[in-house]
């Protein structure tokens, strides 16, 4: 009788507690990418960051308590040709070697009346912290679930190849940024 | 001027393409071999540009040349000229055209490999020959690319010095009907 009560105590709770948790989920490294595409004299290239953590709260019915804090790696840049990534890289770009981290924590999370679901955030890039807003694509399938995320950046608010390389037609001005990540649900 | 070769002078259309593309090649030497000292700036990035679309008109003339070479006939060599340097000539200038045609697609190779925008003029973009980034083929292509440039410096010593020799030593027609397609002794 008194574990019959005990384990209606713990489910009662767990129930009432659930909702008000958004759920964690473990992102999957090995199946997740976190790509962006932009013009390089004109012709479109891609580029990704290796490596990246991102701490993901969310569920789709409670989006008042998501949240979205991901940490990236500058130094694991890769657009796939290796005199444009050590440029990229240095002072004249991204300046890695005093900013070696890129932050981005969303703020607000909102649905529109189409169910389209939006996160508005603060990207702290080379050191310039500025508002972006991420269009988000949640697909849950159990425990699992894929989360796609665009964001449209613009290079010279951060002072990415501002002076001398900051004319459009040599590097694109809008760089589209996507985050295609894998997802766990963590053990509570 | 006849468009068309004859026994004694080179036709118009001959004279065109050859001295056309070796204004080309001494102008893509001079940026090819400046160009690679310059300092990673936006102008570099434009003459690296201007050498890659130089490159291709050249391509694209010497198949021309090439084309329009089969379908004529060559005017004689000089009366009286060794076998061995009749067989010199013709074997230089047939090095000449293996290196017109291999140079530029060694370096539309390197490009490939390397992974680097490729246009014309900006006007038309220029496929990958390699399929994207290749990091294994790229240093080869590329020692290709410089080995086969110094080879056409050796080529074209023999071709201009034997030319500049048949005009003051031999005093014969072999550069002034390359010139003005015309033979001193009339015809042509």
């Amino acid at each position: 009788m008194k574990a019959w009560i005990a384990s209606f105590a713990v489910c009662a709770l767990a129930l009432v507690a659930a909702p008000a948790l958004a759920r964690a989920w473990q992102v999957d490294s090995a199946h997740s990418t976190l790509t962006f595409t932009n013009t390089y004299q004109a012709v479109a290239y891609t580029g990704q960051f290796r490596t990246f953590t991102a701490s993901i709260d969310y569920d789709p019915a409670d989006l008042a308590k998501a949240k979205f804090d991901v940490s990236v790696d500058i130094t694991s840049l890769d657009t796939q040709n290796s005199e444009r990534d050590s440029t990229a890289l240095g002072a004249d770009f991204f300046d890695a070697a005093k900013f070696p981290k890129a932050r981005f924590v969303t703020t607000a999370f909102r649905q529109a009346a189409n169910g389209d679901v939006t996160a508005a955030g603060v990207l702290t890039l080379r050191g310039v912290s500025k508002p972006v807003v991420l269009t988000v694509e949640f697909v849950p399938h159990g425990d699992a679930a894929t989360l796609d995320v665009t964001a449209h950046v613009k290079r010279l608010d951060f002072g990415i190849g501002s002076g001398q390389w900051s004319d459009p037609a040599m590097i694109g001005a809008d760089v589209a940024v996507h985050g295609h990540l894998t997802l766990d649900a963590m053990q509570h | 001027m006849p468009l068309r070769s004859t026994d004694t002078g080179w036709g118009a259309l001959v004279r065109a393409f050859h001295w056309a593309i070796a204004l080309l090649i001494v102008l893509q030497a001079v940026l090819g071999l400046t160009m690679v000292q310059l300092g990673v700036t936006p102008e570099k990035v434009r003459v690296f540009a201007l050498h890659k679309s130089i490159g291709l008109g050249i391509l694209a003339l010497v198949l021309l040349r090439i084309a329009w070479r089969l379908s004529e006939r060559r005017p004689a060599d000089p009366a009286g000229t060794p076998r061995w340097q009749r067989r010199a000539a013709h074997l230089a200038q047939l090095a000449l055209y293996v290196l017109m045609v291999a140079i530029p697609l060694s370096g539309w190779w390197f490009n490939s490999a390397a992974n680097a925008p490729l246009t014309w003029f900006g006007m038309l973009q220029v496929p990958s020959l390699t399929g994207g980034y290749d990091p294994l083929w790229k240093p080869r292509a590329l020692l290709v690319h410089q080995s086969l440039f110094w080879l056409l410096v050796a080529v074209l010593s023999v071709h201009v010095g034997a030319a500049l020799w048949h005009h003051f030593k031999q005093r014969d027609d072999v550069l002034r009907r390359m010139l003005s397609g015309k033979s001193r002794g009339g015809g042509g």
